[in-house]
């Protein structure tokens, strides 16, 4: 704090030197008492260092953290005489790591084709209890359980001059043990996916009642 | 004549599904939804190339193609790593429980019998296992060949690993030659519908159901008749081939001499060097 003083002190006589000196132009203003002590560091903007060391202009813009919306359905796109519109390639499957990988290989073949996958999803694993009847007796016993497998790709605004080569390469390399359906995407198709809220569809069922 | 434009086609919508193996051919079933076809307009001007339209008929493989050494050996060591890596399943944990328990017991024969009582299971874990190995035993996995002569072209159940194409023997002009089945295009019809006429025209013994993928050609020849044939009118004749895919069951083996499945390397046995360039072009090997 002393020093502080002391250096403000001297400011103030340098100062009113300068002031006493001006009219003299005596080499006091050009004096080598470092000014800028209480001043800020700032540059004049007409020194060529202007500006050095400034970097926030030139990260990316971070956008304010917004929640996460709800998602919303997407618009089908139709058809038009040369493209095809929205349209899901079904892979299922007992194996699951067959059918994942000959998904992952669909959606690679999309890439590497330029085509536009919207989505590449699965869908719920459905169990299958395969029920053995006793030789001797009317009881069944569970002899197996198989679990089928679904991914999806789903592909939009494919040309339709190159949908058979597409087709054909899927096909040639599709693996055994792996079905694959081509199928147009539907809303029911959408609506499939998503939970059933049986509290919403009870009140609801209620107030139509 | 130029081919007719239609200027709407059927909107592209199938549903294309392939079930399970069935024996030798791989079903291809599509369903098409709608059918608009309209507008069909013709030019007036008439060319001198007669136009016909082919179709390139495939086999898709029916089993996937054999590993080679290399990827057999790293197949053999992911399998390893993995082995290795992985942690025990419920069945594996089992028998070592059980196993456990059976020493304990053989040591120490007093003390375990309340643990017994309480989980008893009618099979142990090692009985299960064997009852699998048995039920593995009795299993008979299809063959990956269907014993046909390899050699012979005749038979779509050869090399299924591959994928094959059909070819019949025509006479052309003066000589027999191997092409792709053809048929000149008639007015008023689409390419596509002459190739699929093209494969209804085939000798009745073929009973040949097949899927067009698509509207577009996927090849084009063109040649000229022979000096002494050539007209005011006609100078050649242009094929457009037309992809698809074998879909039903074709059982019967076909007339040797006219009918040839043959994969892309045996091509150059069958066409002649300027058709085979062409038609090399569009086929894919896998």
């Amino acid at each position: 704090m002393n020093t502080l003083l002391t250096k403000v002190l001297l400011l103030q006589n340098t100062r009113a030197l300068l002031c006493a000196a001006s009219s003299l132009q005596s080499q006091v203003l050009t004096t080598q008492m470092p000014l800028g002590v209480l001043l800020t560091n700032r540059q004049y903007r007409s020194m060529p260092t202007h500006g050095i060391g400034k970097y926030r202009h030139l990260l990316p813009k971070a956008l304010p953290k917004k929640k996460k919306d709800r998602v919303q359905a997407k618009q089908i796109k139709a058809a038009t005489a040369t493209e095809f519109g929205v349209f899901n390639v079904c892979v299922s499957g007992y194996d699951m790591t067959l059918v994942e990988h000959y998904s992952q290989y669909i959606h690679n073949l999309c890439n590497h084709l330029d085509i536009k996958v919207d989505e590449s999803c699965a869908l719920p694993t459905k169990s299958t209890e395969v029920m053995v009847m006793q030789e001797q007796g009317t009881k069944m016993y569970v002899d197996a359980v198989l679990k089928t497998h679904e991914r999806i790709v789903q592909i939009s605004e494919m040309k339709a001059t190159l949908f058979p080569i597409f087709m054909e390469v899927v096909l040639k390399n599709q693996p055994e043990g792996v079905r694959l359906c081509v199928k147009q995407h539907t809303e029911a198709d959408y609506q499939a996916r998503f939970k059933t809220r049986p509290e919403l569809e009870g009140l609801l069922a209620k107030i139509h009642n | 004549m130029a081919a007719p434009f239609t200027r709407v086609y059927r909107p592209l919508w199938r549903i294309i599904t392939t079930t399970t193996l069935n024996k030798g051919v791989r079903n291809v079933s599509s369903t098409r939804q709608q059918w608009s076809a309209q507008n069909v307009k013709t030019a007036g001007v008439a060319s001198p190339w007669a136009l016909h339209g082919a179709v390139c008929l495939q086999r898709l493989p029916v089993v996937s193609q054999d590993r080679s050494p290399i990827e057999d050996e790293f197949m053999e060591l992911m399998h390893q790593m993995e082995l290795e890596r992985s942690l025990l399943s419920d069945h594996e944990l089992r028998l070592l429980e059980d196993a456990a328990r059976m020493s304990r017991k053989q040591e120490e024969e007093s003390d375990e019998e309340e643990e017994d009582y309480r989980d008893k299971d009618i099979f142990t874990a090692q009985d299960l296992e064997d009852i699998w190995e048995q039920k593995l035993k009795q299993y008979q996995p299809a063959q990956r060949s269907q014993g046909v002569d390899e050699k012979g072209v005749s038979s779509s159940e050869r090399c299924l690993a591959e994928s094959l194409i059909l070819l019949v023997k025509k006479d052309v002009g003066s000589q027999k030659l191997w092409l792709l089945p053809q048929i000149q295009w008639q007015t008023g019809e689409t390419l596509r519908q002459t190739a699929e006429r093209a494969l209804a025209s085939l000798p009745v013994g073929a009973d040949l159901k097949a899927t067009f993928l698509g509207n577009a050609p996927c090849g084009f020849y063109k040649y000229k008749y022979p000096k002494d044939i050539q007209k005011e009118g006609s100078v050649g004749a242009k094929v457009f081939f037309f992809k698809a895919l074998l879909s039903g069951h074709k059982h019967l083996p076909l007339e040797k001499n006219s009918f040839a499945w043959v994969k892309k390397d045996e091509l150059q046995d069958f066409l002649k060097p300027e058709y085979l360039k062409q038609v090399r072009r569009f086929i894919m090997a896998l």
